[in-house]
């Protein structure tokens, strides 16, 4: 390409010589433009703007008649027959101090002369102009903005009335309605509803995480078959109402806030992460917040700026801070960290892809670089407390531990104490790093994270005394300062982008703009992620991405539909989730139909219910549910999850580990709390299979079930083949399941009793049946 | 696919599974094992139709497995493979005009000064392709190094990089290398993973994307061990030791009676069938991979080759898994993106082959004493290179290179690939591919032949079009090939 450049600037040059200069006329045509214009432009300037050379700084291209007329960053670079208001004559005489091109030097009067000649002859383009390609689009933020005014997702919220349909019993909830209405256009019909045993155990998943008992199978079997409609509301209101439910969707919210127990780094000398140890107040929060169904705008009012909408360091919503504090941080320059906390508000909450704007304007989407620097005065002008910092973390009323926990903890403490203060002063021998701070970080630390006696407090974010003055940094490098950008929203979603306040970092109107009614996509994102945890796939199919390069919703007017009444209801989770559940796109069978199949394999236009696969809390929890060993204890610390004295506790209590995450929760596709995480992905790998067949978790819980009292006042082995099926599967065994268990039970007996006693190996039949049924895939999937 | 249907019994390799089905039903052991393994899973569904029985490529293969040597992060060529006196002539000069102008815009824009390498370059073995001081051990083996000078990338930043590298695309989500592997030839192995990924403390950049099935069936996922966990175990739940073998054999067959059961009841949901493959995996990778990853088991010697380090480890693991069966091992340098240079190259670059070139060496040497490196190919490279310019420049001691995907380096040996050859070259600045630019597709291509397989006809159907590894592009560069 270069080379060719070349040979036709020297060809050209040599024609220049054979014409005549200085003829002027009115209008020139694109041969003078090829001639005597090009010529130049290649030899000294389409090193930086033009397609040929990737490269369009400043956002001009001369390699094409609109890149001149469109102009760049500056304004239009040329004017038609206008020399003296055109941007790129000023540059090459050099008038601007501030805009001298080419920068190298000052071109030759001559082609000086050119230019100026071919601007008053109208500026005519290429005899093959390139017009608009894909290169001159990227970035191309006017076209990006141009073209988001039809993007779905910046359109506002449009609450359209559902069609209706024939579909028998689908015409009550809008949800139905919409869904029927994709069903028949693309020639499909919806499945029956599931029978009342699969219904019940949907829902208690869906809503709790965690399995019903039978004898709840039952009950709401025989409420069914009285009046259907009647037995799921009222179950779902019961289970909603509990306080399982809260403890289940909390775990959606914390795969968002990418939260953890300990910071991304390490101390290098014990190879220990760097602790959090009141990040747990913030899951607390979070848990609580559903339970009480929070409204979803006052939920992230809370999170970006407790302290600045009336909540003191003596308010439970102070905790709710622990959104930026607990994400990952030290390992990090703090503009790693900022860049963080836009990216967890923006991406997670809005579900826009603003970090990519760090360096250049978005590629993509309709983000200026500008924008990315707006917010980033925002968060720069927030401080972080230390994670081990006791003064300025608030204590949090409402935990009580029992006196004797008080005791113990004050007692460990002031051993530790002690060992800080006669370590006073002192390094380390060979990495010369501090002794007291070593002993904080370690022992204290770990000290309060797990210690159920220690103090409970926020973790908290808090204004610095003066807001940061805020430059773009070019190309994302904070050593290259460029404009000062005030703080304000995004310009797409606020074209007057209005400056925050002078005297505030800003985050309680960014806040606001975050849970305006009129921002399109807030609601949106937050009734996808909701819709996604109930139905198993969503309606926009990348969660936290809703621009230009994210999915286009299958259901658009549902989704919209969804949004509208969210906010019209207070912005209650609980509603939302109710009217999704007792739709009758909720409760279909999951069965695989081929004809159905054929048409729509992914099941997009949802002709039936997608099977479920339990997370790894929910495998957890179920199998601690089924044994009758769960302790369903709300709030406090987190815990190990596995383990020498794990915790019988839920799953999401479990302690996290940024630095090293859990090999087990590693195995079961535990998104990584690097970052905010838009969705879970789904593996089957047979290290998933190891933890069932070999954890000492699953084998203490498979031997806790046969303890049981229930199963223990069995006399028959049916009876315990009943007991067993009942309690882990929530029905009875089949004729050919129960023979093929006694079967085994009467073949492990026989061999027990001709094996001597003394052995190490267990030979007790019914844990290993109960194991069986854990290991099964019956258990592991929700239908 | 239609691999079976092209070539239906043809299977070249004697695999573990034909042999034991062919001679040793007699063995009481065996047999047992095979009547439980039929008993489990086997009655309706024959075991050759598990989605992870062997079958045969499309051609003769010259290699069966490959072990590939990850150096995430992007190692320097020109500090390793890819000597450039120039740039130390040029040392801390300028680039010239006429080489900017032909950077990619995000590299021009971060360009320093031309930076040469401070490492000492020698012609080693009877090719006398030249290596640096930084690899005396990999240097002895150049004779079998097939050293490829002219990768070209496509963005330069690890995502992007990793995720072509692995999966064949910069950025949609597509099933990778090991993956398509596995879909094609199925396991070696009825007892490991045909396709693990071994990294010390954590996982690379791009974490389980790395090595995701993605559209294939999950069966064909990578299976990713931590290979530094302190734990006793190197795979978490690995085995238990309070019941027989045979007792839990019959356990597993009572959970896949249930689980056989609950299929049959539901149609058309794969994931069922792939956890049913998934726990018969489990079940026999106890008693494999206990001994495969055991080291205790090697002679003092080999561990000494291989020296006592993580890396060391790491390759020896590789080795066992390697003999064992296993189709693909992928060894990543570590987690995160170790070889990732931006700054105090010189000390880092020094720490990075310091630790990783005697187990490199030392797997080489083994591979070739136990006959292993004609059928194995052995990958060495990252996801990108570096550039021949400084990067952090405020302070010279900590200088640094940066991302550079217009022509990089890896090597591969064994396998059927040429020793002692250097393919391709960078312009004597190493700023771009001179000659003979070598596309990941490309490489992608070449490989999948010496797999056996035409990488245009190892397609899958999914959401209405054939998928391949390649997509639109590769050719099979036969110059490589011995």
């Amino acid at each position: 390409m270069r080379i060719a450049h070349l040979t036709t600037t020297a060809t050209l040059f040599l024609l220049l010589g054979m014409y005549a200069s200085g003829q002027e006329k009115k209008q020139l045509s694109s041969d003078f433009f090829e001639r005597r214009i090009r010529p130049i432009l290649v030899d000294k300037c389409y090193e930086c703007h033009s397609e040929a050379a990737g490269e369009r700084q400043g956002g001009l291209l001369l390699d094409r008649q609109s890149g001149w007329l469109e102009g760049g960053d500056s304004n239009r670079a040329v004017v038609p027959n206008e020399p003296e208001t055109s941007l790129l004559l000023k540059a090459v005489r050099y008038e601007d101090a501030e805009l001298k091109m080419p920068p190298e030097e000052k071109l030759p009067k001559e082609q000086i002369a050119y230019i100026e000649q071919w601007i008053r002859g109208g500026a005519p383009g290429p005899v093959v102009d390139l017009g608009d390609s894909e290169f001159s689009r990227l970035g191309d933020q006017p076209y990006l903005f141009e073209k988001s005014k039809s993007h779905w997702a910046f359109q506002p919220v449009v609450k359209s009335n559902p069609p209706s349909t024939d579909f028998k019993g689908w015409n009550k909830n809008p949800i139905d309605r919409f869904v029927a209405a994709s069903l028949k256009a693309n020639g499909l019909a919806p499945s029956p509803t599931a029978d009342p045993r699969t219904l019940a155990r949907r829902l208690f998943y869906d809503l709790t995480g965690m399995p019903p008992s039978m004898l709840q199978v039952d009950a709401f079997a025989k409420d069914f078959q009285i009046d259907p409609t009647m037995a799921i509301e009222k179950l779902v209101d019961a289970i909603v109402d509990s306080n399982e439910f809260g403890h289940h969707i909390a775990r959606m919210w914390l795969d968002v806030a990418r939260y953890a127990d300990t910071d991304s780094f390490y101390r290098p000398d014990t190879r220990t992460p760097h602790y959090f140890p009141f990040a747990f107040t913030y899951r607390d929060y979070v848990i609580e917040a559903f339970n009480n169904d929070k409204p979803y705008d006052q939920f992230l009012k809370e999170q970006i700026a407790a302290d600045l909408i009336g909540f003191d360091e003596t308010s439970p919503e102070i905790a709710a801070l622990g959104f930026f504090a607990v994400g990952p941080h030290a390992n990090q320059a703090k503009d790693e960290s900022l860049d963080d906390w836009i990216d967890v508000s923006m991406r997670g909450l809005m579900g826009i892809t603003v970090a990519c704007a760090r360096c250049h304007d978005h590629k993509y989407e309709p983000i200026p670089t500008a924008d990315y620097y707006a917010l980033r005065g925002v968060f720069a002008s927030v401080n972080r407390i230390d994670p081990l910092d006791e003064k300025r973390l608030p204590e949090l009323a409402g935990y009580s531990p029992s006196a004797d926990a008080i005791a113990d903890y004050e007692a460990k403490r002031q051993a530790i104490d002690k060992k800080i203060k006669d370590a006073s002063g002192k390094k380390a021998g060979g990495n010369n790093l501090s002794i007291p701070e070593k002993i904080k970080e370690t022992e204290l630390a770990e000290l309060l994270l797990f210690h159920p006696g220690a103090p409970s407090r926020a973790m908290i974010v808090t204004e610095k005394p003066k807001p940061a003055k805020a430059f773009v940094f070019v190309r994302g490098d904070a050593a290259v300062q460029g404009d000062l950008v005030t703080r304000k929203f995004l310009k797409i979603l606020d074209p007057t982008q209005a400056e925050f306040p002078e005297d505030t970092s800003g985050r309680k109107e960014l806040a606001e703009k975050i849970v305006d009614p009129d921002n399109p996509l807030t609601a949106r994102v937050m009734v996808n992620r909701v819709w996604g945890h109930l139905i198993g796939s969503y309606l926009v199919a990348t969660p936290s991405d809703f621009g230009l390069q994210g999915s286009a919703p299958t259901h658009p007017e549902l989704l919209d539909w969804l949004a509208a009444d969210f906010v019209e209801h207070g912005w209650s989770i609980k509603q939302l989730v109710r009217k999704i559940v007792l739709s009758r796109v909720y409760q279909q069978r999951s069965l695989h139909i081929d004809t159905m199949a054929a048409f729509d394999p992914q099941n997009l236009n949802l002709w039936k219910a997608n099977r479920k696969r339990l997370t790894i809390e929910e495998l957890r929890d179920s199998v601690l549910a089924v044994s009758n060993e769960i302790d369903l204890t709300p709030r406090g610390r987190s815990a190990e999850l596995w383990g020498e004295g794990y915790t019988h506790r839920r799953a999401i209590y479990g302690y996290i580990n940024r630095f090293n995450l859990d090999p087990t929760l590693r195995a079961f596709d535990f998104p990584s709390p690097m970052q905010t995480q838009p969705k879970r992905d789904e593996s089957i790998v047979a290290l998933q299979s190891l933890f069932t067949l070999n954890s000492p978790f699953v084998i203490d819980q498979a031997a806790a079930f046969v303890s049981l009292a229930e199963f223990r006042k069995c006399e028959t082995n049916s009876e315990r083949v009943n007991i067993v099926f009942s309690g882990i599967f929530q029905r009875e065994p089949h004729a050919n399941e129960l023979t093929r268990v006694l079967r085994f039970v009467e073949q492990q007996e026989e061999f027990a009793s001709k094996t001597p006693q003394t052995t190490r190996f267990r030979n007790a039949p019914w844990e290993l049946v109960v194991q069986s049924l854990l290991m099964s895939n019956e258990f592991q999937y929700v239908d | 696919m239609s691999i079976n249907e092209e070539h239906p019994e043809s299977s070249p390799v004697v695999s573990r599974r034909a042999l034991l089905q062919s001679t040793t039903l007699g063995t009481l052991a065996l047999a047992g094992m095979f009547a439980e393994h039929r008993n489990a899973f086997g009655e309706e569904k024959g075991v050759g139709e598990s989605p992870l029985s062997e079958k045969a490529p499309h051609f003769q293969a010259k290699a069966k497995r490959i072990i590939h040597l990850f150096m995430n992060g992007g190692p320097s060529q020109m500090d390793t493979f890819d000597p450039k006196p120039k740039l130390n002539e040029l040392d801390g000069k300028p680039l010239p005009d006429s080489i900017l102008e032909q950077l990619q815009p995000t590299q021009r824009n971060r360009a320093g000064n031309i930076f040469g390498s401070p490492f000492k370059f020698s012609n080693h073995g009877q090719s006398g392709l030249p290596v640096s001081e930084l690899f005396p051990h990999v240097a002895k083996h150049v004779d079998d190094l097939c050293v490829i000078r002219s990768m070209q990338g496509e963005i330069a930043n690890h995502t992007p990089g990793l995720l072509l590298t692995n999966c064949g695309h910069s950025t949609l989500a597509r099933p990778s290398l090991g993956s398509w592997l596995l879909y094609g030839l199925g396991n070696e192995s009825d007892e490991l993973p045909g396709f693990v990924v071994l990294c010390p403390n954590g996982t690379p950049t791009a974490q389980s994307r790395n090595w995701t099935s993605d559209f294939l069936p999950g069966i064909y996922q990578g299976t990713h061990i931590d290979s530094e966990s302190s734990s006793k175990q190197l795979v978490a739940n690995l085995t238990r030791d309070d019941i027989r073998s045979g007792t839990q054999r019959a356990q597993v067959a009572l959970t896949q009676f249930l689980n056989r059961r609950h299929s049959q009841l539901r149609s058309g949901d794969e994931r069922l069938e792939s956890q049913i493959h998934s726990m018969e995996l489990a079940f026999r990778m106890q008693r494999a991979g206990t001994d495969a990853f055991d080291l205790s088991q090697e002679p003092a010697s080999i561990r000494e080759l291989y020296g006592d380090s993580i890396p060391g480890k790491n390759l020896l693991i590789a080795r066992r898994l390697a003999e064992r069966g296993v189709r693909y091992i992928q060894c990543y340098h570590g987690s995160g993106q170790p070889w990732d240079n931006h700054g105090s190259i010189v000390s880092n670059i020094r720490r990075l082959t310091k630790d990783s070139d005697q187990p490199i060496g030392a797997l080489l040497t083994d591979l070739k004493q136990r006959g292993m490196l004609d059928d194995t190919l052995v990958i060495w490279g990252g996801e990108m290179g570096r550039t021949p310019t400084i990067q952090q420049v405020k302070d010279i001691s900590k200088a640094g290179r940066d991302h550079h995907i217009d022509g990089y380096t890896v090597w591969l040996a064994g396998g059927g690939f040429r020793g002692g050859m250097a393919y391709g070259s960078t312009d004597e600045l190493a700023m771009t591919v001179a000659e003979k630019p070598v596309l990941l597709a490309d490489f992608h291509a070449t490989i999948l032949h010496q797999m056996g397989f035409d990488h245009k006809r190892l397609t899958y159907r999914y959401a209405g079009r054939d998928f391949r590894l390649t997509d639109v592009q590769g050719r099979v560069i036969h110059d490589l090939l011995a």
